[in-house]
């Protein structure tokens, strides 16, 4: 009887941590996180926003600013994929690189649809209230606009999909693009998996 | 005597037909192998380049460093001011490998310089070929780097 319980258990007990995996903290970004074939994960997030800041590192374009630090504005970034995410998730990351370390400031207050619509307006009554009427307000050298698209494919079960981060900077003073970067991820399978 | 030669002489046939047979099996086996998405390289340089510099490896999978090896680390300075590493990475293998990798940027006191730079990103390479994997210095301070590799286990 004893003997029998053994055997049967055994087996079970062998299965259960194969069956059933603990939660447990991973690195923001990591290998070991969950790859899909149909959406933007972190991971590529990560990675795009790594080889914008390589690239604009590398080229120096943001040191041939007038200002210094640069004065970048951000425009629209459009996601065209069909996977529902938060374009902020890279353009902030891409911020919080280069304005912490010096290599740019962000604008915040420019335009008819200002990131910040309370700091805009109190630096509108600070010049008003001075008697300073002339704009502009603040003088931005660079914007930032961008677009993700993908391209799907599949031949059986199996799909493809590479999804394409491309930026621009566009120099505010002449309207000349300046930089440009497309960062790709393709990704191959046809079911999500964890990574290694 | 004629026999016992024949025998010999049979026998030597049949060791050298079977050693034939055994190298043709291990030929083929290693093409089967190799074959399916191997890749043959050429190039033309066959000296170290001008901007390579000596690096240290701390190995703790041993396979892994047997099968990808980091055949030659280049260092030069950019356009815009950060440093750029280069790293050439073979694959040894008979088998397709996917590894992922982070460099880390250290400043001339050796203090890691946190960036959103640097992340682990995931890279291919066939049998029997190279990749070059690349990475610029979030800053001009950057002075040196480290690299993790790891290797799928698939």
């Amino acid at each position: 009887m004893h003997i029998r319980s053994v055997i049967v258990l055994l087996p079970i007990a062998l299965l259960a941590p194969v069956a059933c995996e603990r939660a447990r903290y991973v690195d923001t970004g990591s290998p070991e996180g969950v790859i899909t074939v149909g959406n933007v994960d972190m991971q590529d997030i990560l990675k795009a926003s790594s080889g914008m800041l390589e690239s604009l590192a590398e080229t120096g374009v943001l040191k041939t600013a007038k200002n210094k630090p640069a004065q970048l504005v951000m425009g629209e970034i459009v996601n065209d994929t069909s996977s529902r995410f938060d374009v902020g998730e890279m353009t902030y990351r891409m911020r919080e690189q280069l304005v912490n370390t010096g290599q740019a400031a962000v604008v915040t207050t420019f335009g008819n649809t200002p990131e910040d619509k309370q700091a805009q307006e109190v630096l509108r009554r600070e010049k008003f209230l001075k008697g300073e009427t002339s704009e502009p307000l603040p003088d931005p050298d660079f914007s930032l606009t961008g677009k993700i698209t993908q391209v799907k494919r599949s031949a059986g079960d199996t799909k493809q999909v590479t999804y394409t981060f491309r930026l621009t900077l566009t120099n505010l003073r002449s309207g000349l693009e300046v930089w440009t970067k497309t960062v790709d991820m393709t990704k191959l399978g046809n079911k999500n998996a964890v990574g290694f | 005597m004629i026999r016992t030669t024949n025998v010999t002489t049979n026998g030597l046939g049949t060791l050298r037909t079977l050693r034939a047979t055994s190298a043709a099996t291990f030929i083929t086996a290693a093409i089967t192998v190799a074959g399916c998405g191997s890749v043959n390289t050429t190039y033309t340089r066959t000296t170290p380049a001008d901007s390579a510099i000596s690096a240290q490896t701390r190995v703790n999978d041993i396979f892994q460093q047997f099968f990808l090896t980091a055949k030659e680390v280049r260092m030069n300075r950019t356009k815009g001011g950060p440093m750029e590493v280069q790293i050439d990475v073979e694959n040894n293998g008979f088998a397709y490998k996917t590894f992922s990798y982070r460099f880390d940027w250290v400043d001339t006191a050796g203090n890691v310089i946190p960036s959103q730079l640097s992340v682990w990103k995931v890279t291919n390479v066939p049998s029997g070929g190279s990749t070059v994997i690349r990475a610029i210095a979030p800053s001009d301070d950057a002075s040196d780097f480290r690299l993790q590799l790891r290797q799928s286990e698939s």
